[in-house]
């Protein structure tokens, strides 16, 4: 019986789970030289509030916490296990989880369905069994864990995804080296997560499982998914058309060169793409699809934190003129339209900007340098004019326009949150302008993107989300 | 989609394939088979000129490869002719192969579609739609979708072709997109009736202002 048929029982415990009041760590350590050790270190130094109950026979205490020889032996109610020991002894580990009315597993350990031997298969085959008969959620195998920033808790070997910035976006990913690579570009970039989670070999824990748990929690704005493959892609189609654009979902599709191509034959054995299948199958489930973790990554950050975008019609508004050519084309490459300004809005810019360069659409604001007040003027503009769908804001400093940046902020921390999208672009010699973009980043309705054709792209997947959930 | 008392029990290729769509509702362009020349004269007469002939033979797969298919035949003649041409060149090319007759054929006018139909390991029945020749083998402009799908999924599949405004009326040509939406809605439902189809080619379609209409198929079942 696959869990979507008895969704509600799995998702409060998946609930409970991600919100752990205690959690138990069996094969927790001491010795760096083991995950046990990681996995420790991840929830003494991630924040968690609840209880941390390592179980390890050989010792009697574990990072200054007693240590206890077998779940079996805590005398508190445990919301999530962590399992950290070998592929051969985690069977009884599952069934002293069950027994103690545990929530939830999170099963770290490999050597199951992704090595060579079939005896691994065999095992999680086996494992699999059980936890459908209890009806208990197990994350992994052969994954690194999750980590829900919302809720304090890092159930991960890697202690260092505590860093990243909390905000609305949970990312399902197939790949714990995803997870690694996503998660810390989410902090040099300023992406906000709700939850990070390794599916790892999805013993009974899948896409659709996750989507249909992240649909109804309230922590999550957007989903973003890694995909390399699945057994049953069709559930994760049919459980987001449920979803009917509620909650919206990207999803990055990894294998899809000529030799992934291969596996399948079509017509002259070389048209059927799985992955086109894929492509077609996100658009019947109302799925983004996007082709690389950058994509995924800035979208993400655009649909968690900006007004929707409900029309295609975009203003660029650059203090240079090259990248305001650059924003243009790439506005071009993704469907956009450049807006035509209304004549109240003309008007106003003509005031505030000299004769000296283009004034409609795209703005070289080029000419007010010394007067931020002009430039927020024409931005204001721009924002409340009607015609106006989005607005691309991109500024590269100069020593003659090093007040913008401060000014900027000024204004947006006195405005009403935004009613339509803005992507601004900053470059800047660090540390000029970093605080005041960081004070400004995701906040008020605006986000900030670190290249013209990365705003212009992630306006132009509101678009085609917008056209997708239509 | 009705379903006649038995399934499909082997592959069918052309005429076969046409005659077992035709019965299911689907639009055909006017087909005959003709083993002789007085049929095909008898065929094209009643077809109406221009007609296209095809060599008929079950050796013979790809018929453009041996020269078998003489497009836009104008009169009693050019069929006369054409059917000797035809017989004589196959036959020298290809001395193995038993020759039949030849299909005689309704010219086919506008711009070429192909529909096919596939079970994938993962995720079963899908639906595939692109435009024909190059635009299918070299550009690999198609669109899938997992079967069943809905009229706006169907609508979906053809603007988001890159051809698409080849479809929508580019270069002077008009084509009824809404027969392309109910044709894909059509063998939807025929893959889903028919789970013995393994795959399934319709190519090419027709497609011009007053419909579509299918030219050449072929259906792969699942032995």
């Amino acid at each position: 019986m696959s869990p979507f048929d008895d969704k509600r029982g799995y998702l409060v415990k998946l609930n409970k789970m991600f919100h752990p009041q205690s959690v138990a760590v069996v094969g927790a350590s001491e010795n760096p030289g083991k995950l046990g050790f990681h996995v420790m270190k991840s929830l003494m130094r991630g924040g968690f509030c609840g209880r941390t109950f390592p179980i390890n026979p050989k010792a009697s205490s574990i990072w200054n916490l007693p240590a206890y020889a077998s779940i079996r032996d805590i005398p508190d109610e445990i919301d999530l296990a962590v399992i950290v020991v070998p592929a051969q002894a985690v069977t009884p580990v599952l069934k002293d989880c069950h027994n103690k009315g545990v929530q939830g597993v999170v099963l770290i350990s490999a050597g199951f369905s992704e090595i060579p031997d079939p005896m691994g298969a065999a095992l999680q085959a086996q494992i699999r069994q059980l936890a459908d008969q209890w009806t208990l959620p197990i994350i992994g195998p052969n994954t690194f864990g999750f980590v829900n920033l919302r809720g304090t808790v890092n159930a991960s070997f890697t202690p260092e995804f505590s860093r990243m910035p909390t905000g609305g976006v949970s990312l399902v990913s197939q790949s714990g080296g995803f997870c690694h690579l996503a998660g810390f570009r989410a902090i040099a970039e300023n992406v906000g997560f709700s939850k990070v989670i390794g599916l790892g070999n999805r013993c009974n824990m899948d896409f659709a499982d996750m989507v249909s748990y992240l649909a109804d929690d309230p922590e999550t704005n957007v989903m973003a998914l890694y995909i390399e493959g699945m057994e049953e892609p069709r559930r994760l189609v049919e459980v987001a058309r449920t979803l009917d654009g509620n909650k919206p979902i990207l999803a990055y599709k990894a294998g899809r060169g000529p030799s992934a191509d291969s596996a399948s034959k079509f017509h002259t054995g070389s048209l059927a793409g799985r992955f086109e299948i894929y492509q077609g199958a996100f658009r019947q489930g109302g799925i983004l699809d996007v082709a690389d973790s950058e994509e995924l990554l800035d979208t993400a950050k655009a649909v968690d934190c900006l007004a929707p975008l409900t029309g295609n019609t975009i203003a660029v508004l650059s203090s240079q003129a090259g990248p305001g050519m650059i924003a243009c084309d790439a506005c071009y490459l993704h469907s956009l339209q450049l807006a035509m300004f209304s004549s109240t809005t003309q008007e106003r810019i003509n005031q505030l900007l000299p004769a000296l360069a283009v004034r409609d659409n795209p703005v070289d604001m080029g000419p007010a340098w010394y007067n931020p007040d002009a430039i927020m003027g024409i931005m204001e503009a721009v924002i409340d004019d009607p015609n106006v769908a989005g607005v691309l804001f991109l500024a590269m400093y100069a020593s003659a326009n090093v007040a913008l940046a401060g000014r900027m902020r000024e204004y947006f921390e006195q405005r009403q949150p935004l009613k339509k999208p803005m992507i601004a672009c900053f470059s800047a010699p660090p540390p000029i302008w970093a605080a005041d973009q960081e004070a400004m980043d995701r906040r008020k309705g605006l986000v900030f993107l670190p290249t013209p054709e990365r705003t212009a792209r992630a306006m132009g997947n509101l678009w085609r989300l917008h056209n997708v959930l239509a | 989609m009705s379903r006649p008392g038995k399934s499909i029990e082997r592959s069918l290729m052309s005429m076969d394939a046409l005659i077992f769509l035709q019965g299911q509702g689907l639009p055909i362009l006017r087909t005959m088979f003709a083993g002789q020349m007085s049929e095909a004269l008898h065929a094209a007469r009643k077809i109406g000129f221009p007609v296209v002939l095809k060599i008929s033979s079950p050796h013979i797969v790809h018929k453009t490869d041996v020269n078998g298919v003489l497009l836009d035949l104008r009169n009693e003649l050019e069929v006369q002719q054409g059917f000797e041409r035809l017989h004589d060149g196959v036959a020298a090319l290809r001395p193995d192969a038993m020759l039949e007759g030849v299909v005689v054929q309704e010219m086919g006018r506008g711009t070429e579609i192909i529909i096919g139909a596939l079970r994938d390991p993962q995720f079963g029945p899908c639906l595939m739609v692109g435009l024909g020749g190059i635009f299918v083998e070299v550009m690999r402009d198609v669109a899938f979708r997992v079967v069943p799908i809905e009229r706006k999924d169907a609508r979906q599949m053809i603007t988001e072709l890159k051809g698409f405004p080849i479809l929508g009326g580019a270069r002077g040509r008009e084509t009824s997109v809404e027969a392309i939406e109910s044709l894909l809605v059509q063998v939807s439902s025929l893959v889903n009736t028919f789970p013995e189809i393994a795959e399934m080619d319709l190519n090419p379609v027709f497609v011009n202002a007053a419909g579509c209409w299918l030219c050449d198929a072929r259906i792969m079942t699942a032995d």
